[in-house]
């Protein structure tokens, strides 16, 4: 049973299609990412569900209820923004009391104090957001949401404004404190590394429509298409006509061959590789080593197109630049596109 | 870095009594008594503020300039807010075509502006022509473009918007975000904007001369006919009124930062330094007039 469905909306701005027929549901506490380059309408889409702007096509429903024509004030949603939006008449106990004082509950006090504790803000009731850092600002904006128990929590880029540091501490607290309210969430980030750490489940959108959906591993293990397997993994992806070529052999049918970079291995030209089994081979030389952390990554050049291969950085044999190598394929992880 | 300190505390001390000095020359002819070849004043007297203090017409003419200035600035800021605010907010597009509007009264010289409305209020359906509430509408136009500004800048510097968006999604409606949200956060603005109005209609001459002169006689035209008359006296009505707009606007000052702390504090150096711009404008205006 779905908790928040969306289904075949469609929204366009002027003569522009921002969001293209898209449809697609979340279970009750799941934690959702949208992720997609700049421009592909994931904002538009959070701010679809929020009601802050109206679709063209389409119906959003929420816990059963169609709230395509609510008002964002009716529609149970709570939002943070990429730039917090926080009140800067009011210090952070009032920014996070005030969607209760307007819905004139009980107990606000008790309330406001609990969220403060949660987002570990004990001490700050009385600065203003200007007084704040930016990872202090984020808080009272996610409590301010929170307080609220909405059915949905919609964060759109919540962290890209923060530094790396800070922005891994906040990731891991995000994830925590929607696990504890057990909140159904959807999260908005272009960052992919981001969006494997936090979510249950992604959804891939590319120019208004939702290319891929799955966990994290089904999306990273078996993209669908180039664009997927290119955004999210850094793939090595070349036709099928150069694949034949490059391995001299056609086994393989399809369109492009898709390969990780990690499950790639490299041994040197005089070196007898045994099992032609399970692998193929392809033979080049390196082009490029790079050094990522503990990630060392090797431009190999091949008569026909250019594989990166993706090693742990630890000690042991290391190939120079300009060494002749073979690449040595497993057959069982090349993906057909 | 210390010499450069200096350098500063020059040029503004400098710039200080450039804008003080005229100021103290009309305070003391206002109370000279004999002046004519030597520095300062041989002998003071407050008779010019006796004789200021004991015309009635001085106070009718003070009381209409402030009915005149109130109603203005009243009706601008009631009418120009929620359109600015709606237009902002709401109908984005039509933005450019509010502000073309705000800008255009700087394109009408006063003397063509008046004869128009002379003409155009003198007779049909709205014959307003000689009566204050022309001079109302003729200085409503008048500050436009101050009070635009004004508001559209405290707007778009408070990202107004995007707050109207998260108050709402807390459950607030347009007209109580508005009201929680965004005015607190504008009134600062809409202040700055109010007073420099305020303190433009105080010295504004031309328009008032020929819309209605002596059927509705207000300070500054009741100032230009003591002129003829004398000079000391005009320099007391000059200094009298100099007083109230500061105890006025000084007030108005205290009144709103009394309660706040924090943010909006910042505001307050911000609003004073341009009271010191407004002394500069009425100085040169004074002067053209002497
Ligand atoms: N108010 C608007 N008027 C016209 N076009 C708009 C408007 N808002 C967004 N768009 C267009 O819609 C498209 C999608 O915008 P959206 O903000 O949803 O992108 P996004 O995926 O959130 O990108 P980013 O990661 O940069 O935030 C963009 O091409 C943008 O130009
Ligand atoms: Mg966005």
């Amino acid at each position: 049973m779905s908790y928040v469905t969306i289904d075949q909306v469609t929204k366009g701005y002027d003569n522009q299609v921002v969001l293209n027929n898209i449809s697609l549901t979340l279970k009750k506490g799941e934690f959702a990412t949208l992720l997609g380059q700049s421009g592909c309408g994931k904002s538009t889409l959070l701010r679809s569900i929020a009601g802050l702007e109206d679709v063209d096509v389409g119906s959003i429903l929420i816990d059963g209820i169609d709230i395509t024509n609510l008002s964002p004030r009716q529609r149970e949603v709570g939002m943070v923004f990429q730039s917090y939006a926080l009140f800067p008449n009011m210090n952070v106990y009032d920014n996070i009391a005030y969607g209760l004082k307007m819905k004139k509950v009980k107990d606000i006090n008790a309330r406001v104090k609990k969220m403060i504790e949660m987002v570990d803000l004990i001490g700050k009731e009385a600065s203003y957001p200007h007084q704040l850092s930016g990872g202090q600002q984020q808080r009272v904006a996610l409590a301010r949401a929170l307080v609220m128990e909405p059915k949905v929590l919609l964060l759109d880029e919540p962290l890209s404004a923060l530094d790396a540091k800070i922005r891994k501490n906040l990731q891991k607290e995000l994830k925590r404190i929607q696990k504890e309210l057990d909140i159904t969430t959807i999260f908005v980030t272009h960052d992919q590394e981001e969006a494997m750490t936090m979510s249950d489940r992604i959804f891939v959108m590319n120019k208004g429509i939702v290319v891929q959906s799955g966990s994290p591993s089904e999306i990273y293990t078996t993209p669908v298409n180039t664009f997927v397997a290119k955004f999210i993994g850094n793939y090595n992806v070349c036709s099928i006509e150069v694949f034949h070529k490059l391995v001299r052999n056609s086994e393989l049918k399809g369109k492009e061959v898709a390969i990780r970079p990690e499950v790639l291995q490299l041994v040197s030209t005089d070196e007898d590789t045994s099992d032609l089994q399970d692998n193929w081979r392809i033979e080049g030389f390196i082009k490029d080593v790079s050094m990522t952390g503990n990630v060392l990554r090797y431009e190999v050049e091949t008569v026909e197109s250019a594989f990166h291969v993706d090693y742990l950085h630890h000690r042991g044999k290391m190939f120079e630049q300009g060494a002749h190598v073979q690449i040595i394929v497993p057959k069982n992880e090349c993906i057909i596109l | 870095m210390k010499s450069s300190m200096t350098f500063h505390k020059v040029i503004i001390g400098l710039l200080v009594i450039y804008l003080i000095i005229p100021l103290i020359g009309t305070l003391l002819f206002s109370i000279a008594g004999k002046w004519d070849h030597t520095i300062l004043p041989e002998n003071y007297t407050m008779k010019w503020y006796m004789e200021l203090f004991q015309d009635e017409r001085f106070y009718d003419a003070f009381k209409r300039t402030l009915f005149l200035i109130m109603m203005t600035v009243g009706l601008s800021v009631v009418i120009m807010l929620p359109t600015i605010f709606i237009i902002s907010v709401y109908f984005s597009k039509w933005e450019r075509l509010l502000q073309a509007t705000a800008m255009l009264p700087y394109g009408i010289p006063p003397i063509v502006g008046a004869v128009g409305l002379i003409k155009l209020y003198s007779d049909g359906p709205i014959q307003i022509a000689g009566t204050p509430w022309i001079l109302v509408g003729a200085y409503f136009i008048t500050i436009l473009p101050f009070m635009y500004q004004g508001i559209r800048n405290s707007l778009r510097t408070l990202n107004a918007v995007q707050l109207v968006d998260a108050a709402e999604l807390l459950g607030a409606t347009k007209f109580q975000a508005f009201r929680t949200v965004v005015f607190p956060n504008i009134i600062s603005g809409i202040l700055v904007s109010t007073l420099l109005s305020v303190a433009l209609l105080f010295s504004e001459f031309a328009m008032a001369n020929l819309l209605v002169g002596g059927r509705f006689e207000t300070l500054q035209i009741y100032m230009a006919d003591k002129l003829n008359s004398s000079g000391h006296l005009t320099s007391a009505i000059v200094i009298t009124y100099y007083s109230m707009i500061l105890l006025l606007t000084g007030t108005v000052l205290k009144l709103t930062f009394k309660k706040d702390k924090g943010p909006i504090m910042s505001n307050k150096k911000r609003i004073l330094s341009i009271f010191k711009k407004q002394y500069r404008q009425k100085n040169t205006a004074l002067e053209g007039e002497n």
